[in-house]
C-alpha cells in the first residue's frame, strides 16, 4: 500500500481529535489535593503528613495484601484501575492563604477531592471552597467541633472531634476519682486560635456539668516569645490537673517554662496537637513522664492488628518517624475519601458525596481504634473512639478507655 | 495577686527584656549606621540559633562554649551579606529605600527557605547544656539560669560596645561614618569597608543572643520571625540608630510586657508593648533617645 501525504495528514489529525477522547474514557488516574502547612511555624506537621499521604497512595496504587480497603490489588478498581495522583499545596497556616489555594486547587489542577488541613482554623476557610465548587473535604485531623455544625453538605470528618476527646478526658477523670484520686480543680491552658478557644469551651462545659473547680482558665497568644507570666499563674492556681490545649511550639516552651519556674502539675492531660509530636518528647520528653495525652492512634494496636505495625513500618522508611495520632489520621483520611470514590465510580463531586454518606467501613479495616467509619447527617463519625495515652518510659501506652486500655494509668505523674 | 507574683513577673521580665536589648541591638547599629532596616534581621537570628545547635549535635560544644565562634560566624555572615546584597542595593538611582527594603526582605524569605530544604522545618532543642533546665531560686523567686547568663552577656556586650565607639579608631570611624559618610571618604577612610564592620558586628551581637536562645528556646525556620517584631518595636522605642535606645527599649518591652501579663488575660499581654510604642510614636516620634 502506498502512503501519501495526504493519508499521513489524514491519519495524524484523525489520531489527535480522538486522543482526548480515548484518555476521558480511561480515566487512568484520580486527582486529590491535600492541602496542608508545608511551610511557616507548623511546616514540620506538613512535611510528615505529606509522608502520611505519600504511603496511604502507595497503598492504593501498588499491590498490598493488607485488610485495607484498595490495598489489595492495583490502583481503583471502580474506575479500571485509575491511580491516586495526589497535589499537595501549601497554606502555611494562614487561612487566607489556604482560601486561595484550596481554589487553585479545584479550578486549576482539576481535583475531585479535598484533604486537610492540620490547623482547624484553615480548615473553616477550605471546607467553605470546596462547598462552593461542590468538591467533598474531609478533615483528616482537625479536631474542632464546630467544624461540621455549619450545615456544609461537602464536608466530612473520619475522626473525633475534641468534645469527644474531653469528653473521654472526663469520663476517666470520673473513673479515676471512683478509685479515690483527688481530683476536685483543674487548670485550662489553651492558645488562641478556634482549635484552643474550642477545645477550652468544651473543657469549660463538661467540667461544668460534672462538678469539677476550674482553678484558672488561661487562653494564650499562639507562638509567644515567653510564657512566664502565663506559667506563673498555672503556678499559683496549683490545680490537680493542668489541660492545654497547644501546639507544639507553645507546648515545648510551656514545659521548659514550668521546670524553670519550679512548677510540677500533679498530673498533665494534654489535648493532643503539640504533646503528640516526636520534637515535643525530643525537646522536654524528660520532664514529662507519665503525661497523658488524648489520641485517636496507638501503637499498641499492632500487638491485635498486626498490618497496623508493618503499614507503621512502611511510613517509618518514609519519614524516618512512627505514625502518631496525626500522620495516621491523615493516613486514613486519604483511604477513607478513596474508597467513597471506588463505590462512586466516578470523579463527580456530588457522586462522590454520595459515596461518602453510604460510606459504612468496619474498624477492623482501617489503623484507628475506632468502631467503625460512618458519617452522620453533618458529616462527622460518631463511632470513631478516642483512647488517652501515657508517656511512660519514652513511649506511649493506652491507658483509657478500659476496652482498649493495655496499663493502669500511674497518677500523679513523676 | 501576692507581692511573689508581682516581683516574679518584673524579674522575669527584665530578663527577658535585657535579653530583647541585645537581640535589637544589632538592628538599631546597623540602621544608625547607613540607615538601612535590615528585615532580615530575625533570620540572622535563626541562622545563629542553628549553628549553636549544629555545634552542640556534632562536636557536642556547649552553648557557652560556642558562643564566640557563633558570634565569630555571624560576624562574617553579616559582612558578606553586606558585601554581596546590600552593598548595591544602597547604590540604586531610584527608589532607594524601597529597593533596600525588597533586599533584605527577599533575603529574609531566601534564608527561611533554605533552612526549611536543607535543616528540615522539624523542631529542634539544645538538651543538656550546662545551664539548660537550671533555675536560681532566692526567696521563693525562681531565676532561670540561661535567661540570667543571658542578660549578664547583654550587659556586658552594651558596656564593651559603649568602650567600642566612644573609645576605638574604629568606633570613631563608625561614628564619623554615619555622621557625614561623604567627608569621611574625604579624609581617607574607606566607606565600604566601615559599613562591612558594621553589619558584622550588628550580625555578631545577634549571634551571642542566638547562642543564649538556643539553650531554652526551640529552633525552626521560623523562629526568628516574632522576635524580630519585637526588635523592630524595641528599635522604634529605644530611638531608631539608638545602641543605648535598644538597651533601654528592650528593658522597657520586657517590663511592659510582664506588667500587662499581670493585669490582663495573658492572650492580651503583647496589647501592653504596642500601647506604650504607640504613646511614644506620638509624643515623641523619634523614638525615647533617638536623634534624627
Amino acid at each position: 500500500m502506498k502512503i501519501t501525504r495526504r493519508d499521513v495528514l489524514l491519519g495524524a489529525t484523525a489520531t489527535a481529535a480522538l486522543a482526548p477522547l480515548g484518555a476521558r474514557a480511561q480515566t487512568s488516574e484520580v486527582v486529590i489535593g491535600v492541602i496542608y502547612p508545608l511551610s511557616g511555624a507548623s511546616a514540620q506537621i506538613g512535611v510528615d503528613a505529606q509522608k502520611a499521604f505519600e504511603t496511604a497512595a502507595d497503598l492504593i496504587n501498588k499491590n498490598y495484601d493488607f485488610e485495607l480497603p484498595l490495598a489489595k490489588g492495583e490502583g481503583i478498581p471502580g474506575l479500571g484501575g485509575a491511580k491516586v495522583r495526589l497535589v499537595f499545596a501549601d497554606h502555611q497556616a494562614d487561612p487566607q492563604k489556604g482560601r486561595a489555594e484550596a481554589e487553585r486547587l479545584i479550578t486549576q489542577e482539576k481535583v475531585c477531592a479535598v484533604i486537610g488541613t492540620y490547623q482547624s482554623a484553615v480548615a473553616v476557610t477550605v471546607s467553605q471552597i470546596c462547598e462552593r465548587y461542590g468538591v467533598p473535604f474531609l478533615s483528616a485531623d482537625n479536631s474542632s467541633p464546630s467544624l461540621h455544625r455549619r450545615g456544609l453538605k461537602f464536608y466530612f470528618r473520619a475522626a473525633p472531634h475534641d468534645e469527644m476527646f474531653s469528653q473521654a478526658m472526663f469520663d476517666f477523670f470520673d473513673a479515676m476519682k471512683k478509685k479515690g484520686t483527688k481530683i476536685d480543680t483543674l487548670a485550662l491552658f489553651h492558645e488562641d486560635t478556634i482549635f484552643g478557644t474550642d477545645s477550652g469551651n468544651a473543657q469549660l462545659k463538661l467540667a461544668n456539668e460534672r462538678g469539677y473547680k476550674i482553678a484558672t482558665d488561661i487562653k494564650y497568644r499562639a507562638n509567644s516569645p515567653s510564657l512566664s507570666a502565663e506559667v506563673q499563674q498555672l503556678k499559683a492556681a496549683n490545680a490537680d490537673v493542668l489541660m492545654p490545649s497547644s501546639y507544639t511550639t507553645d507546648g515545648i516552651l510551656l514545659v521548659k517554662t514550668m521546670a524553670e519556674l519550679g512548677y510540677k502539675p500533679n498530673a498533665i492531660v494534654a489535648q493532643d496537637a503539640g504533646f503528640s509530636e516526636k520534637a515535643l518528647y525530643d525537646a522536654v520528653g524528660d520532664k514529662l513522664e507519665g503525661v497523658i495525652s488524648r489520641g485517636s492512634f496507638s501503637l499498641d494496636l499492632a500487638e491485635k492488628r498486626p498490618m497496623v505495625g508493618k503499614i507503621n513500618d512502611m511510613f517509618k522508611a518514609r519519614s524516618g518517624k512512627d505514625f502518631n495520632d496525626y500522620s495516621s489520621r491523615q493516613f486514613m483520611g486519604l483511604i477513607v475519601m478513596a474508597e467513597a470514590i471506588n463505590r462512586a465510580k466516578s470523579t463527580d463531586g456530588e457522586k462522590i458525596r454520595e459515596a461518602l454518606v453510604a460510606t459504612d467501613l468496619p474498624g477492623e479495616q482501617t489503623i484507628m481504634p475506632w468502631k467503625r467509619v460512618k458519617f452522620d447527617s453533618m458529616g462527622q463519625n460518631n463511632d470513631a473512639d478516642p483512647v488517652l495515652l501515657q508517656y511512660i518510659g519514652g513511649k506511649f501506652v493506652t491507658i483509657f478507655p478500659p476496652q482498649a486500655a493495655v496499663a493502669q494509668a500511674v497518677w500523679p505523674m513523676k | 495577686m501576692t507581692a511573689e507574683t508581682i516581683i516574679q513577673s518584673l524579674a522575669s521580665g527584665l530578663l527577658m527584656g535585657l535579653l530583647y536589648g541585645l537581640i535589637a541591638v544589632g538592628l538599631a547599629l546597623i540602621f544608625g549606621l547607613m540607615d538601612v532596616v535590615n528585615f532580615a534581621h530575625g533570620e540572622f537570628l535563626m541562622i545563629a540559633m542553628y549553628i549553636t545547635f549544629f555545634l552542640f549535635a556534632f562536636f557536642a560544644l556547649d552553648p557557652l562554649l560556642s558562643m564566640p565562634l557563633v558570634a565569630a560566624a555571624l560576624f562574617v555572615f553579616g559582612a558578606v551579606v553586606y558585601l554581596l546584597i546590600v552593598r548595591f542595593a544602597v547604590r540604586a538611582k531610584a527608589n532607594a529605600g524601597m529597593v533596600q527594603i525588597f533586599s533584605t526582605f527577599g533575603l529574609a524569605i531566601v534564608m527561611r527557605g533554605l533552612a526549611q530544604y536543607f535543616f528540615t522545618p522539624d523542631y529542634r532543642s539544645v538538651n543538656h547544656s550546662w545551664l539548660g533546665g537550671k533555675t536560681v531560686s532566692i526567696g521563693g523567686i525562681f531565676l532561670p539560669q540561661p535567661q540570667l547568663f543571658g542578660a549578664l552577656v547583654a550587659i556586658l556586650a552594651f558596656v564593651g560596645l559603649y568602650f567600642f565607639i566612644n573609645r576605638t579608631d574604629f568606633g570613631r570611624a563608625l561614628e564619623a561614618t554615619r555622621e557625614d559618610a561623604g567627608a569621611v571618604a574625604l579624609v581617607g577612610i574607606d566607606k565600604n569597608r566601615v559599613f562591612a564592620l558594621g553589619w558584622g558586628l550588628g550580625a555578631a551581637l545577634v549571634g551571642l543572643s542566638g547562642a543564649i536562645m538556643a539553650t531554652f528556646f526551640y529552633i525552626y525556620p521560623d523562629v526568628g520571625a516574632s522576635f524580630a517584631l519585637i526588635a523592630y518595636i524595641t528599635v522604634a522605642l529605644g530611638g531608631f540608630g539608638s545602641v543605648f535606645g535598644a538597651f533601654a527599649g528592650g528593658i522597657i518591652v520586657g517590663l511592659v510586657e510582664a506588667a500587662t501579663a499581670l493585669m490582663l488575660p495573658p492572650a492580651l499581654k503583647s496589647v501592653g508593648i504596642y500601647a506604650v510604642y504607640l504613646l511614644v510614636v506620638f509624643v515623641r516620634p523619634r523614638g525615647l533617645f533617638g536623634s534624627m
